[in-house]
C-alpha cells in the first residue's frame, strides 16, 4: 500500500510540475531578479552598481512618479465611485423584462470585448481637433468648448476616464446582472407587503444582497485602473507632459525608453506593494458590508 | 360587490396597466437609444474605413459603401496576412498549452487536496498579485539570456504562464464534480494513469476548458505590450502591433488604419456572438465563486 501511495504522489507531482515550473519561471524568478536589481543602478549594459535603498528614496521625490500616482489614483477613485454605480444602474435597467433584452445586453457589452488598441484608434479619431465631437459642438453653438480633447491638459485625463467607463460598464453590468438574478423574488414580495417603496427596496435589499458582487466588481475595477497602461500609452503616450501618465506607463518608460533599469525595477516592486495593500484594504471593507440571508 | 363596482375596478386596473405598458415602452426606447449611442463608436469605425482618402477626416461624411480601397491597401501591406496568422497562432497555441498544463495540475491538486501539492497551489494563486510591470524588465532580460527574444515560442510560454493560476483554479474546482470511481474503474481494467487521464478525465473537463478558452482568448488576441516588447521582426508582428505601427506611420492617411482595425475586431465580435452564453456563464461563474 505504501508503494502505491508513493506512486500516486509522484504521479501527481509530475502532473503539477510543468505548470508550476512555467509559472515560477515567468513570475517568481523575474520577481526576485527584479527585487535584487531594484537595489542597483543599472542601464542594462554595464554591470549593475549596488546603491542600497537609493532608488526607493528617490521614488518619493520624483515629480513624474508623484504625478503618475495622482493620475492612477484619479482613475481608481472615478472607477469605484462613478464607473461602478453606473454599471449597477445599467444592470438594474437591463434586468427589466424588456422585449429586446438580449439585443440590449449585446449592445452594451460589445465595447468591452474590443481590443484597447482599436478603442484607441476609434477615440483618437472621434476626439481629434476637427473630429466628430468638436464638429458636433460647433454645429450646436458651443464653439467655446472646442479643444484638442486628448492633448489639452485639463481634458486629457477626464477623456481617457470617459473611454474607460464607456468600455467597462457593460462588463460590470453583466456581473451585476448575474447577482441580481440570484436574488429571490420572495424577498421583494415580502417587502412589498410591508409597504416598502422602490428606493427603499433598492437600498435595503438589492444593494446589501449584491455586496459580494460589489466586492468583485470593485476589485476588478481597482486592479484594472491601478494597472492601466494601454489606453494612456496608445492615446496620449502619457502627455501632455505627464498629465495622463500612469504608474504602469511610467515604469515601462523608465525601463524601456530611458533605460534606468534599476530604478524602474524599484518602481515595479513599490507598485506591487501598493497594489497588494490597496486591494487588501478594499476586500476587507467591502467584505465587511456583505450580509447573508 | 355589485357588478358596476367590479367593472369600474377592472377598468381602472386596465388603465393602470396601459400606463405601465407605456412607461415600459418608454424605458425600453430610452435604453435602445442609449445602446445605439454606446455602439456608435464601433459603427463610426466601420463607416470611416469606407471613406475615400480625401474624405477620411470628415466626421460627418457618410460613405456610399462603394469604396473599399482602404481594405485593398491593408492587403497590399505585405505584413497583414502574416500578422493575422501570428495572432491566430499565438492565441490558439497558448490556450492549447494552458488547457494541457493547467488541467493536469488542477486535477492532481484537487485529487490530493492536501500536503505539498496544496502549498504549490497557494504559491500559484498568490503569484497572481505580482503585476506585469514588476516582471517585464526581468522577463526581457530572461528572454535575451536564453536567446528566445523575438521568438513566437517565448510569447506562447509567457501567455501560458500568465493564465496558469486562473485556469488551474477553474480546473481544480471542476474536477471535484467528476467521480473518482471512474478513474479507479479504469485502473482496475489495467488502464495506466497517463492514458486514463487523457482518454477519460480530460474529455470530461470540456466545460471547464470552454470557460478558460472564452475568458482568455480576447485578452490574448488584444495584447499589445507583449508583442511590442518581445517580438520586433516585421514578420513576427501581431495584428495589434501592426495597427500600432500603421497608426504611427500613416499620420495623414488613416483609412487603412480603420480598415485594419475593423478586420482585427470582426473575429472578436463573431466569437462573442457565437459563445455569448458560455462566455457570460464563464465570467460569472469565475467571478461569483472566486
Amino acid at each position: 500500500m505504501k508503494r502505491l501511495d508513493r506512486g500516486i504522489f509522484v504521479h501527481r507531482l509530475l502532473f503539477v510540475l510543468p505548470a508550476f515550473a512555467l509559472f515560477a519561471i515567468f513570475t517568481y524568478y523575474p520577481f526576485f531578479f527584479g527585487l535584487y536589481y531594484s537595489f542597483t543602478q543599472w542601464d542594462g549594459m554595464a554591470p549593475p552598481v549596488f546603491v542600497g535603498m537609493k532608488n526607493y528614496v528617490d521614488l518619493f521625490q520624483d515629480t513624474a512618479i508623484i504625478e503618475a500616482s495622482k493620475n492612477t489614483l484619479y482613475f481608481v477613485l472615478l472607477n469605484i465611485f462613478i464607473g461602478n454605480p453606473l454599471a449597477l444602474g445599467l444592470a438594474l435597467a437591463l434586468n427589466r423584462r424588456f422585449r429586446t433584452r438580449g439585443l440590449l445586453r449585446t449592445l452594451f457589452y460589445i465595447p468591452s470585448i474590443m481590443s484597447l488598441m482599436v478603442v484607441a484608434v476609434i477615440w483618437s479619431d472621434l476626439l481629434r481637433y476637427d473630429g466628430l465631437l468638436n464638429g458636433f459642438l460647433t454645429s450646436v453653438g458651443y464653439e467655446s468648448w472646442v479643444r484638442d480633447w486628448l492633448f489639452a491638459k485639463e481634458s486629457a485625463l477626464p477623456m481617457i476616464m470617459l473611454i474607460v467607463i464607456w468600455q467597462g460598464s457593460g462588463f460590470g453590468a453583466v456581473i451585476y446582472l448575474a447577482g441580481l438574478q440570484g436574488i429571490s423574488k420572495e424577498v421583494y414580495e415580502a417587502a412589498e407587503i410591508d409597504g416598502a417603496s422602490g428606493l427603499r427596496k433598492l437600498l435595503r435589499i438589492t444593494v446589501p444582497l449584491l455586496m459580494p458582487i460589489v466586492t468583485i466588481n470593485v476589485f476588478v475595477g481597482l486592479v484594472g485602473s491601478l494597472k492601466m497602461f494601454d489606453l494612456p500609452f496608445t492615446l496620449t503616450n502619457g502627455g501632455p507632459g505627464n498629465a495622463t501618465a500612469t504608474i504602469g506607463l511610467l515604469i515601462y518608460k523608465l525601463g524601456f525608453v530611458i533605460k534606468t533599469l534599476g530604478y524602474a525595477n524599484a518602481a515595479g516592486i513599490m507598485f506591487m506593494i501598493v497594489i497588494a495593500i490597496i486591494t487588501f484594504i478594499q476586500v476587507r471593507i467591502t467584505r465587511s458590508k456583505e450580509v447573508e440571508l | 360587490m355589485s357588478q358596476a363596482e367590479t367593472a369600474g375596478k377592472s377598468g381602472r386596473a386596465r388603465r393602470r396597466a396601459t400606463v405601465r405598458n407605456r412607461v415600459s415602452w418608454l424605458a425600453e426606447g430610452t435604453m435602445l437609444a442609449l445602446g445605439l449611442v454606446v455602439i456608435y463608436p464601433l459603427a463610426h469605425l466601420f463607416l470611416s474605413s469606407l471613406k475615400e482618402p480625401d474624405k477620411v477626416f470628415d466626421p460627418f461624411y457618410i460613405p456610399d459603401f462603394t469604396f473599399w480601397g482602404n481594405y485593398e491597401e491593408v492587403f497590399r501591406a505585405g505584413n497583414f496576412l502574416i500578422s493575422f496568422g501570428n495572432t491566430v497562432f499565438l492565441t490558439t497555441a497558448s490556450i492549447g498549452l494552458v488547457a494541457i498544463l493547467s488541467s493536469m495540475a488542477g486535477h492532481a491538486i484537487s485529487r490530493a487536496g492536501k500536503g505539498l501539492l496544496l502549498w504549490i497551489y497557494f504559491l500559484l494563486l498568490s503569484g497572481m498579485i505580482i503585476p506585469a510591470q514588476t516582471t517585464m524588465i526581468p522577463i526581457f532580460k530572461l528572454a535575451v539570456a536564453f536567446g528566445l527574444i523575438d521568438t513566437r515560442f517565448f510569447m506562447i510560454l509567457m501567455y501560458t504562464a500568465g493564465v496558469i493560476p486562473f485556469a488551474t483554479f477553474i480546473y481544480a474546482g471542476f474536477v471535484k464534480s467528476i467521480p473518482r470511481e471512474l478513474e479507479e474503474a479504469a485502473a482496475i481494467d489495467g488502464c495506466g494513469r497517463w492514458r486514463t487521464y487523457w482518454t477519460i478525465v480530460f474529455p470530461l473537463l470540456m466545460p471547464a476548458t470552454g470557460t478558460i478558452i472564452v475568458t482568455n482568448i480576447f485578452g490574448m488576441w488584444s495584447d499589445l505590450l507583449g508583442p511590442l516588447l518581445y517580438l520586433y521582426s516585421p514578420e513576427k508582428q501581431t495584428l495589434m502591433t501592426l495597427i500600432f505601427s500603421f497608426k504611427q506611420e500613416r499620420t495623414t492617411d488613416w483609412g487603412p488604419v480603420f480598415a485594419l482595425s475593423v478586420i482585427a475586431t470582426i473575429p472578436l465580435i463573431l466569437l462573442f456572438l457565437f459563445v455569448q452564453k458560455q462566455f457570460i456563464r464563464g465570467l460569472t461563474s469565475g467571478a461569483l465563486k472566486g
